[in-house]
């Protein structure tokens, strides 16, 4: 059982940065499953890290109040003490994992309490079975998809067999089928009868797990829910309050978006990385230009390495004929941006003007600052990028790629770990560049960035373009099944 | 995307099996005695010999191409030291024995220690310094180091991609400039994902002072008999050499 009295908390030496929580009070029984939801930064991280502990024994800050898991106070109790008992997952799958490979990894939690070998053998044995992991023992966690990875994580938290166990947005990363992964992870904690904690945007595979729904804002409890009472909010009272679908079969249905009217032509897509087999391998066909393309498919079905190809950062994939033009790769890395999904990667300069600048041909202010003003940057114009939030980040490099004249842009899930609000401003900004004239092409496992700005869709399966149709009455039917009626692969028992 | 080369063969165990400490004493054999002498007297059999020690150790792991390139690049450079010490003169021998010898007494040192971390896992590495009785204080900090490795690789990869993207334009203008942009996002994440780390190991009961139980096997072995002999003959010819010039 976890109990938070009366719990102010703010980042910061003498809480200078704000953030962070204020006045919360909480009950959350033993074996129930809850679920923070709300806004980018109203505090449901904090939480999180207050029930583990990482506040205020790792992130600095000022608190007031107590938090109590199983009797303990956890301000007062060490960290490891508190391991015992809550077992953590966090939303990023690359720095989540302190060993290189993966047995060791699943064990490091059990090692660190000095549990006895042949126990934790025993345990690991079980664990391996139950969460499926078999092919996964003893490789090299850099190699793993982000879905592994987490996969990974989560059968280390339950190695520890903890009695409570948060988790930070864990499906910020996923597609679609991990996504059901996890809910199957989360589905066998709760039959053990432990407490869940999940801080999450993503609410629709919580349907059936979730007990309790605490909705957050600036910092405080707004408004709790029981299941029952959250499923009967209207889709449009949830988009109201800023969080994402309850359920994918609510969707509203897209608005009437323009298919698009041109195509490309694709002639010798093959790929394969050094040292592995064909990753890629698409026959010569057509694809749709100048709209909002969607790019759908699991992971490890080539949809990376087709943008990667595309926009030329292989050298000798593929020749694309468009307007009459013949693009190879090299001419295609002018013609071509990728706004990576770490934007962090693609930002390098000191100010927000400068990263303009330096991508035009001849360099002029006042262009820069038109198209600066023009999405919505004006404001931040002399930041460094890398204060920037991530929203604005990631139109900085639209910016950049808009000053570099570039024709086609591909987007690597743009809207991973957004809420609603966000994923909407995403969606709007996608429009936008394609009413310059753009073809935007968006690798993405959200459903409702889809329905809501996509005018043509591409599925990838195992290295080969399968479907592509435009987002008409039929696609929808297809693109719903493809989200709606997955069924669940490697469910742990 | 696929290149995180050096870190990524653990993935099926192939090769020599030695005990990390032995590793670590192969590691520190080969480079002292590398970079410390000239090449006169025993030591012009002793250093060839050390050179091979990378080349066997990837050659054992089948990793054939590595392992030929690196002999290939130590031979050519050996040869080029050796025309330049006798036939060449002047300016030209003086650069080409500047950059043989850089070359041919770094590269198996450096050889060994990639060799050293890609074939040991972080576990074993901690086993391994325990039973050295070090303290965590320096294990833990020495173990991130496996972990960062790959990472910085990725981050880095991902980095040259988007400056690729960016075009020649945006590099061309000054060397320094070029080393900013790539370090300044490279610190940005790893900063992140070093913070992002050591609050997940936390989270799994990192630094318990309690004694840590490590599942992995280690110990001495055969081969790290035969391994410990030959370090300590090349030690021995060397110390035998620093005395005779006494």
């Amino acid at each position: 059982m976890i109990r938070l009295e009366h719990v102010t908390f703010s980042y910061g030496e003498d809480g200078a940065q704000g953030g962070g929580v204020q006045n919360i009070n909480l009950n959350i029984e033993t074996g129930q499953c809850i679920v923070l939801c709300g806004e980018s930064g109203c505090g449901k991280t904090t939480i999180t890290r207050l029930i583990n502990g990482l506040i205020p024994h790792y992130y600095e800050g000022k608190m007031c109040g107590e938090v109590w898991v199983n009797g303990a106070k956890v301000s007062v109790q060490p960290l490891y003490d508190t391991a015992r008992i809550v077992g953590s997952v966090f939303q990023n799958p690359r720095s989540q994992f302190f060993n290189v490979d993966t047995t060791s990894e699943i064990t490091f939690g059990c090692e660190n309490l000095g549990q006895p070998a042949q126990s934790i053998r025993e345990r690991l044995e079980k664990t391996v079975q139950d969460f499926r992991l078999k092919q996964l023992m003893g490789r090299n966690i850099f190699q793993l998809s982000g879905g592994e990875k987490q996969k990974i994580a989560s059968a280390g938290v339950s190695m520890m067999a903890p009695d409570v166990i948060v988790l930070d947005e864990p499906s910020s990363n996923l597609d679609a089928a991990a996504i059901l992964d996890l809910r199957a992870t989360l589905a066998a904690w709760k039959s053990q009868g432990k407490t869940i904690v999940v801080s999450e945007h993503r609410l629709y595979y919580l349907q059936g797990i979730a007990d309790r729904f605490i909705y957050m804002a600036a910092g405080q409890v707004k408004k709790e829910y029981s299941a029952e009472e959250f499923e009967q909010l209207t889709a449009q009272q949830r988009a109201d309050m800023g969080l994402r679908t309850y359920r994918l079969e609510d969707l509203l249905s897209p608005k009437a978006l323009q298919p698009a009217t041109k195509q490309m032509a694709l002639r010798h897509f093959c790929f394969a990385y050094k040292n592995a087999s064909q990753t890629l391998c698409l026959r010569d066909c057509n694809i749709p230009a100048n709209g909002i393309v969607g790019i759908i498919g699991n992971n490890g079905a080539g949809k990376s390495t087709f943008s990667r190809c595309f926009c030329g950062l292989e050298n000798h994939c593929g020749k694309v004929i468009w307007n009459g033009q013949s693009y190879r790769p090299k001419d295609r890395l002018n013609t071509c941006y990728m706004v990576m999904q770490d934007v962090n990667h693609q930002l390098f300069t000191e100010t927000v003007l400068d990263e303009v600048l330096i991508s035009m041909a001849d360099a002029s202010r006042e262009a820069a600052e038109k198209i600066l003003a023009d999405l919505d940057l004006t404001e931040v114009i002399d930041r460094h990028p890398m204060s920037l939030s991530g929203g604005q980040k990631q139109r900085v490099a639209i910016a950049s790629a808009i000053a570099s004249k570039r024709a086609i842009l591909f987007f690597d899930e743009p809207t991973s770990g957004l809420d609603y609000l966000h994923m909407k401003e995403v969606a709007n900004v996608l429009r936008q560049v394609r009413d310059r004239g753009m073809s935007v092409y968006v690798i993405t496992h959200d459903l409702e960035l889809i329905l809501d700005c996509c005018t043509d869709i591409i599925h990838f399966e195992s290295g080969t373009i399968i479907d592509q149709f435009p987002m008409d009455g039929a696609g929808l039917e297809k693109i719903r099944s493809y989200f709606i009626n997955k069924k669940i692969i490697n469910a742990p028992k | 995307m696929n290149g995180v080369s050096f870190s990524a063969s653990i993935d099926k165990r192939k090769g020599i099996t030695l005990d990390p400490r032995t590793k670590l004493l192969l590691l520190l054999t080969v480079t002292t005695l590398m970079l410390s002498t000239s090449n006169e007297g025993l030591m012009t059999f002793v250093k060839p010999c050390l050179s091979l020690v990378p080349f066997l150790l990837i050659l054992s792991e089948r990793r054939v191409k590595t392992a030929g390139k690196y002999l290939l690049l130590y031979a050519v450079c050996f040869l080029l030291e050796r025309i330049a010490l006798t036939t060449l003169s002047g300016l030209l021998s003086f650069t080409v024995l500047a950059l043989t010898s850089i070359m041919t007494r770094f590269a198996p040192g450096i050889m060994t220690g990639a060799w050293l971390i890609s074939s040991t896992t972080v576990s074993e590495f901690i086993g391994a310094m325990e039973r050295m009785h070090i303290t965590e204080k320096i294990i833990i900090p020495l173990s991130v180091i496996f972990r960062f490795f790959p990472t910085i690789s990725e981050e880095y990869q991902a980095i040259r991609d988007a400056m690729k993207m960016r075009g020649i334009r945006f590099g061309g203008k000054n060397l320094l400039l070029m080393v900013e942009y790539r370090l300044v996002p490279l610190m940005v994440s790893v900063v992140k994902i070093g913070d992002e780390l050591s609050a997940a190991a936390l989270t799994r009961g990192m630094g318990a002072p309690i004694k840590r139980t490590n599942l992995c096997r280690i110990g001495f072995r055969f081969q790290d008999g035969v391994v410990l002999l030959f370090c300590s003959v090349c030690v021995g010819l060397f110390l035998c050499q620093q005395f005779m010039m006494l």
